[in-house]
C-alpha cells in the first residue's frame, strides 16, 4: 500500500485527534524491531514479503551487524479504521467525526538497558507505548525498568506478547500452559503499572487487560498478530453475540461445552477454556498441519480460516509456507494498528493530563493553557528532546514534539536550553528556525510547517541547544521539564588522540558525541584529562566507536574504564566543626551525620524533592524517617545541582541576618558536595547541619566572598570529622540460562564480589532465571566471563540499582577504599594523600 | 618589627611626617589595596617614597598574611592602609596575629572618612551606627541595613552610609571553581547608592512598615573625594540624588537627621540648591 505521501501526512497533521504518538519498548532481544517493521510493512514503506527480514528502523551499520537496536528512531504511519471499528472508539477527543484515517508517528527504542537514555527520550515526546514482550521470557528488567519510566511520564500501555511461534516451534507448550504463560505476564505487567499508578489517577484507568483488546498475541518475525477483537469478530455472527461481549467471554476463567453449549466459569471434565478453545485451538490447528506436512489438510483448513493463497506461494510449504499462511489470515499491522488507535491516546486527550508533568511554569499561563488544550493557534511550545546526525558530519537535527501551537520554517522563536530561568538572558536564544523537516526512518522530508500534536525535526537549531530543550514563541514561558533518566553514567574512560597534534579534533568531536547520546557525559578533568562517562560497558563502546570513526576521524588511546564513587559518612561527627571565614570576621558551626537508609533514594527518586512544599515534606520526613518536624521544614538545599541526594538543615537558634547569607552557604553546599573532600567525588547520603553563626555587623563584611569558601570549608570539616566512607555502584544482573549453567553462574559472580539474591525457573521452560547484585567495578568483561564458564549459554543484563557503601576506612592506608581514593586523586591530578582537617577547621 | 601606617584620604602628600620617616626606612613596603584607594597610583606614590610598593590584594591580607609577617620578624616592614588603620577598615586581625608570634608593632594614624565627613557640617557627636551599602547582584540583595538606618533616625542621630568598591573581588561563578577570575573594579557612586535606596523603601512599603525611615523627599548629603582638592559635597533629596553624578570615586553618602541642629543646618545649606 503506496498510501501516504508528505502532503497527505500534512493534512493529517492538523486532525489531531486522529493522531497517536507511541513509542515501542520492551527488554533486549524481545523483538521490537521485528515487530515495527511488520508495522511499517502495513504503511507501506517496504514491501509486505520483507517484513521480519529487514530491521527498517536500525539505521545504523553497526545496529544491524549486532541485531540490536542502538538510536531510536521514528517512523510516520497512515492508517485507516474500517466503520465496524469505529464504534470502538468513544472518547469523542480519540477522533474526527469526519475522518478513518489515523496517522501515528511511532518511534522504536532501543532494549539494551545501556540504552535506556534513549527510550527516555522517545517517551517524552509520545502519548502511548507499545509494550512487548517475548512470551517465552516473561517480563524481564528491562521490560520493568522502561515500563515504570512510561507510566511515571503518564504514558498509556499497550502490550504485546511477542514470539508465539517459539513458543508452538520450540517449546512445544501445550495451549493451557501457553494460556497460563499469557495469564502470568499480563498479571506481572499489571502489578506493575498498579504499583506506579492508581485506577483513580489523572490517565484513568491503565490496566492492560486482554478481553478489552489492549492485549496482543503473535510473532513479529512471521508478521501475524492478533487480539481478542479479531477472534471474537470472527465467532460473533455464529454465535449471534455482541463483539465486545464475546471478547469478555474469550479470556480469563470462562469455559465452554461443546456438547450443551453452555458456558461456565468454572472447569470441569466436558468443557473447555473458551480461550484456548477458540483462540489458541485453530492457530495450533494450523501450525500442526502445516509443520507436519499433512498436504491434504491444508485446502480444507485454508478455506475454513478464509486464506487463499498467491500463486507464487503455491509451491512453498514447511515454515515458509507457515509464515505467509499465518500472514494472510491474521495480519500483524491490521490487529496492531488497530489497538494502537483504539486504545492508545490521542494528543488531545494526553496533553490534558500530561501538561502539569510536562511544565515547569504557572498551571495558568498562556503557554499551560495552550498544552493542555492541544491548541495550534496558541503559542508554540516545543520540547527537544535528543538531537540526530544528519548526513553532514557534525550537524544534528532537534527531535522534538510541538505541545502547542505550530513550528514552522523561518520562524522567529525562543530557544531556551535547561539552564534557562524565565526573566534571565542565560541559555536563551532568539533565532529563526531554518528548516522544519518530517523523519521517517532513514529517510527526512522537508515539510513548510508542523502543528501541536505532532513529531518532528528541526534544521539549525543544533548550534545553540546541547542535548535538549524549549523551543516557544511565548516570551514569558517557562522550561518544559528536563527529563529523568534510569540509569546514570557511573562508567567512564579516558581518551587522548594517539596523535598529541590531533588533540583539537578531539575536543570538537566529544563535543558532537556529547549531542548525539542523551545520556553521555563528556568531561574535563583538572588534570586535563578528557573523560566519557556512560551508562555501561555496552554504551561506552559504540560512544568509543563513533566517536574514533564520526565524531573525531582519529585513532585514540582509551584507558581501561573505571566507575564513579560518591562520598558519603558513617557517622556524626565527633566534635562541633568552626571554620572562620577569610576576614576572620566571620564564623560558621557545622556538623555532620548519615542520612536515615532509604532516603537518598527517595531523594533520587523524586519522593521528596526541592520543589515539594515544604510543609508537606516536613511531615513525610517527620512520619517516615523520625526527623524532628521543625527541623525538616528547615531544610535550605539539596545539593549538588540542587536536587542531589544530600541536605543542609539550618539548626540554628536566633541568628540575625542569617537570610543574607544563605544564597553563600547555598553555593558553598552545592561546590562541596559536587567535589567532596576525599577524592572530588559527588557526596551522597550526608546530612549537614548548621548550628551556629557569627557574622561580621555589616554586609560587606559578609558577602559570597567571605561566606562561600568559608561554608565550603566548614562542610569539610564536619564531613572528616564523621567517619567517611565510599560509595560504589551495584548492579541488579538478570541472567538468563539453562539448569545446567547455574553453577558457573555463582563461580563467576562470587570471584567478582556479586551475591545472588534470587533464583527462579522461567514457568514452563527449561530456563533458569538468576539475579544478583554486582559491583559495577567487577562488571567489566563480565559478559564475557560469564559466557566463557557456561559454554556461552548464560547471557546477562545489568541494570544500575543502587549505591553501596565500600566496606573499609578510607583514612586507613591498608584498606581498598584508601586505594580507591588515591588512584581517583592521581587520575585527577590532585595531591596524593589524605586531606587534612587543619586546612579545613579552624581553633576559636 | 610592624609599622602599620594611615595614608590619609587625599592624594600622596597626606601620609604625616612620622608615617612618611619610617616608610623611607622600611625594607619592605606593603599597600593594602582593596577596602580603599587613593587618587593617585602606586607609581606616583613609589616615586614619592622613593621606594618599591607591593600591592596587598584580598587573597593576600587575609590568606597569605604570614609571608609579611616572616618578614616583620627580623626587618621594618610598612603595611600602607588607605585612611586610618582602625577607623573605616580595621586591620586588628593582622595584630592580632602579629601579636601571637611576638612580633613588634607600632600604628601610625591619619584622618578616615569616619571622622572626615564632618566637613559637611553636621556634628560628629550626633552620628549613630555607620553603615555599608553593598551592591546587590541578581540574587543577593541584602537589605538588614536598613533597619539600623531607621534605629538612627528613631534616636535622631545621622547615618554614615559607605559604599561598597570591588577592587579585585573574584565573580561569584568563580568562586566555587579553582580558577579564580575577578571582576573588573567597580565602585558605588551615590547615584547608585541612592537607587539601591530607593528599591528598598519600595519593599518596606509592600510589607506595610507603617513608620519608613526615609522616603524619597528626604534629604541625604553625598560626599565625593573628601580630603581631595577635588572633593565634592550635594545636599539634596534622595530622588535628586538617584540622578546625581559627582564625578570620580571614592563616594560616600550621609543621611542627616530629622532634627537637625540650628547651626549644622545653616552649614549644610551652602551645599544645596534649595533653602532646607
Amino acid at each position: 500500500m503506496v498510501n501516504f505521501t508528505v502532503d497527505e501526512i500534512r493534512a493529517m497533521m492538523d486532525k489531531k485527534k486522529n493522531i497517536r504518538n507511541m513509542s515501542v519498548i520492551a527488554h533486549v532481544d524481545h523483538g521490537k524491531s521485528t515487530l515495527t517493521d511488520s508495522l511499517v510493512s502495513k504503511a507501506g514503506i517496504i514491501a509486505g514479503a520483507k517484513a521480519g527480514e529487514t530491521r527498517f528502523t536500525d539505521t545504523r551499520k553497526d545496529e544491524q551487524e549486532r541485531c540490536i537496536t542502538i538510536k531510536s528512531t521514528a517512523i510516520s504511519m497512515f492508517f485507516e479504521l474500517e466503520d465496524k471499528d469505529l464504534v470502538f472508539i468513544t472518547n469523542p477527543d480519540q477522533r474526527d467525526k469526519e475522518e478513518k484515517g489515523f496517522l501515528i508517528n511511532l518511534i522504536d527504542s532501543p532494549g539494551h538497558v545501556d540504552f535506556s537514555s534513549e527510550v527516555t527520550a522517545a517517551l517524552r515526546v509520545t502519548d502511548g507505548a507499545l509494550v512487548v514482550v517475548d512470551c517465552v521470557s516473561g517480563v524481564c528488567v528491562q521490560t520493568e525498568t522502561v515500563l515504570r519510566q512510561a507510566i511515571a511520564e503518564r504514558i498509556k500501555p499497550v502490550l504485546f506478547m511477542n514470539k508465539m511461534d517459539r513458543a508452538l516451534l520450540e517449546l512445544q507448550l501445550d495451549a493451557e500452559d501457553l494460556y497460563q504463560t499469557f495469564q502470568r505476564i499480563v498479571e506481572n505487567v499489571n502489578v506493575i503499572i498498579a504499583t506506579y499508578s492508581d485506577d483513580d489517577g489523572p490517565m484513568g484507568e491503565v490496566r492492560v487487560d486482554p478481553s478489552k483488546g489492549s492485549v496482543g498475541f503473535g510473532s513479529g518475525l512471521h508478521g501475524w498478530a492478533f487480539t481478542l477483537k479479531q477472534f471474537s469478530e470472527m465467532y460473533a455472527a455464529k454465535f449471534k453475540i455482541d463483539v465486545v461481549k464475546l471478547m469478555n467471554r474469550l479470556w480469563g476463567e470462562n469455559f465452554f461445552n461443546a456438547k450443551t453449549k453452555k458456558w461456565a466459569k468454572t472447569k470441569d471434565d466436558d468443557n473447555k477454556r473458551s480461550f484456548v478453545m477458540y483462540v489458541l485451538d485453530p492457530i495450533y490447528k494450523v501450525f500442526d498441519v502445516i509443520m507436519n506436512y499433512k498436504k491434504e489438510e491444508i485446502p480444507g483448513l485454508l478455506e475454513k480460516i478464509g486464506v487463499t493463497l498467491k500463486h507464487e506461494d503455491k509451491d512453498k510449504d514447511g515454515k515458509q509456507l507457515l509464515k505467509v499462511v499465518m500472514r494472510s489470515w491474521l495480519p500483524a499491522g491490521e490487529a496492531l494498528l488497530q489497538m494502537i488507535a483504539i486504545h492508545l491516546p490521542s494528543p488531545v486527550v494526553a496533553q490534558k493530563y500530561r501538561m502539569e508533568m510536562l511544565y515547569e511554569g504557572p498551571l495558568d499561563d498562556e503557554a499551560a493553557v495552550a498544552v493542555k488544550n492541544c491548541d495550534p493557534n496558541g503559542p508554540l511550545m516545543m520540547y527537544v528532546s535528543k538531537m540526530v546526525p544528519t548526513s553532514d558530519k557534525g550537524r544534528f537535527y532537534a527531535f522534538g514534539r510541538v505541545f502547542s501551537g505550530k513550528v514552522q520554517t523561518g520562524q522567529k522563536c525562543r530557544i531556551m536550553g535547561p539552564n534557562y530561568t524565565p526573566g534571565k538572558k542565560e541559555d536563551l536564544y532568539e533565532k529563526s528556525i531554518q528548516r522544519t523537516i518530517l523523519m521517517m526512518g532513514r529517510y527526512v522530508e522537508a515539510i513548510e510547517d508542523v502543528p501541536c500534536g505532532n513529531i518532528c525535526g528541526l534544521v539549525g537549531v543544533d548550534q545553540f541547544l546541547v542535548k535538549t530543550g524549549t523551543i516557544t514563541t511565548f516570551k514569558d514561558a517557562h522550561n518544559m521539564k528536563v527529563m529523568k533518566f534510569s540509569v546514570s553514567p557511573v562508567v567512564r574512560v579516558a581518551v587522548e588522540p594517539k596523535n598529541p597534534a590531533d588533540l583539537p579534533k578531539l575536543v570538537e568531536g566529544l563535543k558532537r558525541l556529547a549531542k548525539s547520546d542523551p545520556m553521555v557525559q563528556c568531561i574535563i578533568e583538572e588534570s586535563g584529562e578528557h573523560i566519557i562517562a556512560g551508562a555501561g560497558e555496552l554504551h561506552l563502546e559504540i560512544c568509543l566507536k563513533d566517536l574514533e570513526e564520526d565524531h573525531a576521524c582519529i585513532p585514540l588511546k582509551k584507558s581501561d574504564p573505571v566507575v564513579s564513587y560518591r562520598e558519603t559518612v558513617s557517622d556524626e561527627s565527633s566534635m562541633m566543626c568552626l571554620s572562620k571565614s577569610p576576614n576572620k570576621h566571620n564564623r560558621l558551626f557545622m556538623k555532620a551525620m548519615p542520612m536515615p537508609d532509604g532516603l537518598a533514594e527517595d531523594i533520587d527518586g523524586g519522593a521528596v524533592n526541592a520543589r515539594d512544599d515544604f510543609k508537606i515534606r516536613a511531615r513525610y520526613l517527620a512520619e517516615k524517617y523520625e526527623w524532628d518536624v521543625t527541623e525538616a521544614r528547615k531544610i535550605w538545599c539539596f545539593g549538588p545541582d540542587g536536587t542531589g541526594p544530600n541536605v543542609i538543615v539550618d539548626v540554628t537558634k536566633g541568628v540575625q541576618y542569617l537570610n543574607e547569607i544563605k544564597d553563600s552557604v547555598v553555593a558553598g553546599f552545592q561546590w562541596a558536595t559536587k567535589e567532596g573532600v576525599l577524592a572530588e567525588e559527588n557526596m551522597r547520603a550526608v546530612r549537614f547541619n548548621i548550628y551556629d553563626v557569627t557574622l561580621h555587623a555589616d554586609a560587606i563584611h559578609r558577602g559570597g566572598g567571605q561566606i562561600i569558601p568559608t561554608t565550603r570549608r566548614c562542610l569539610y570539616a564536619s564531613y572528616i570529622t564523621a567517619s567517611p566512607r565510599l560509595m560504589e555502584p551495584v548492579y541488579l544482573c538478570e541472567i538468563q540460562c539453562p539448569e545446567v549453567a547455574v553453577g558457573g553462574i555463582y563461580g563467576v559472580l562470587n570471584r567478582r564480589r556479586g551475591h545472588v539474591f534470587e533464583e527462579s525457573q522461567v514457568a514452563g521452560t527449561p530456563m533458569f532465571v538468576v539475579k544478583a547484585y554486582l559491583p559495577v567495578n567487577e562488571s567489566f568483561g563480565f559478559t564475557a566471563d560469564l559466557r566463557s564458564n557456561t559454554g556461552g549459554q548464560a547471557f546477562p543484563q545489568c541494570v544500575f540499582d543502587h549505591w553501596q557503601i565500600f566496606p573499609g576506612d578510607p583514612n586507613e592506608p591498608s584498606s581498598k577504599p584508601y586505594q580507591i581514593v588515591q588512584d581517583t586523586r592521581k587520575r585527577k591530578g590532585l595531591k596524593e594523600g589524605l586531606p587534612d582537617l587543619n586546612q579545613y577547621y579552624d581553633k576559636m | 618589627m610592624l609599622y602599620v601606617i594611615g595614608l590619609g584620604l587625599g592624594d600622596v602628600k597626606d601620609i604625616t611626617v612620622k608615617g612618611l620617616e619610617i616608610v623611607k626606612r622600611c625594607e619592605f613596603i606593603y599597600l593594602e589595596s582593596y577596602t580603599s584607594i587613593l587618587t593617585c597610583g602606586k607609581d606616583e606614590m613609589e616615586k614619592f617614597y622613593e621606594k618599591e610598593i607591593i600591592l596587598a590584594d584580598r587573597d593576600f591580607v587575609e590568606q597569605e598574611a604570614d609571608i609579611m609577617l616572616n618578614h616583620a620578624e627580623t626587618k621594618e616592614v610598612a603595611f600602607l592602609v588607605v585612611g586610618d588603620p582602625f577607623s573605616a577598615t580595621t586591620h586588628t586581625d593582622l595584630i592580632i596575629r602579629a601579636k601571637e608570634r611576638g612580633i613588634k608593632y607600632q600604628v601610625i594614624h591619619n584622618a578616615s572618612i569616619m571622622n572626615a565627613v564632618g566637613s559637611c557640617g553636621l556634628q560628629l557627636y550626633h552620628f549613630g551606627e555607620t553603615i555599608s551599602i553593598p551592591f546587590w547582584t541578581d540574587t543577593w540583595k541584602p537589605d538588614s541595613f536598613y533597619d539600623k538606618l531607621k534605629a538612627n533616625r528613631k534616636n535622631n542621630l545621622h547615618t554614615l552610609c559607605l559604599l561598597d568598591i570591588k577592587v579585585k573581588e573574584p565573580t561569584l561563578e568563580s568562586m566555587t571553581k579553582k580558577k579564580k577570575e575577578y571582576m573588573p573594579p567597580r565602585f558605588m557612586n551615590v547615584s547608585e547608592a541612592a537607587n539601591q535606596l530607593l528599591q528598598i523603601i519600595e519593599s518596606k512599603k509592600e510589607e506595610e512598615d507603617e513608620s519608613l525611615a526615609y522616603d524619597e523627599n528626604t534629604l541625604f548629603i553625598g560626599l565625593a573625594r573628601i580630603g581631595h582638592e577635588s572633593q565634592r559635597i550635594v545636599a539634596c533629596s534622595l530622588k535628586e540624588m538617584k540622578d546625581c553624578d559627582l564625578g570620580p570615586p571614592l563616594h560616600s553618602l550621609v543621611l542627616p537627621s530629622n532634627n537637625m541642629h540650628e547651626l549644622e543646618k545653616e552649614y549644610v545649606q551652602q551645599f544645596s540648591e534649595k533653602p532646607l
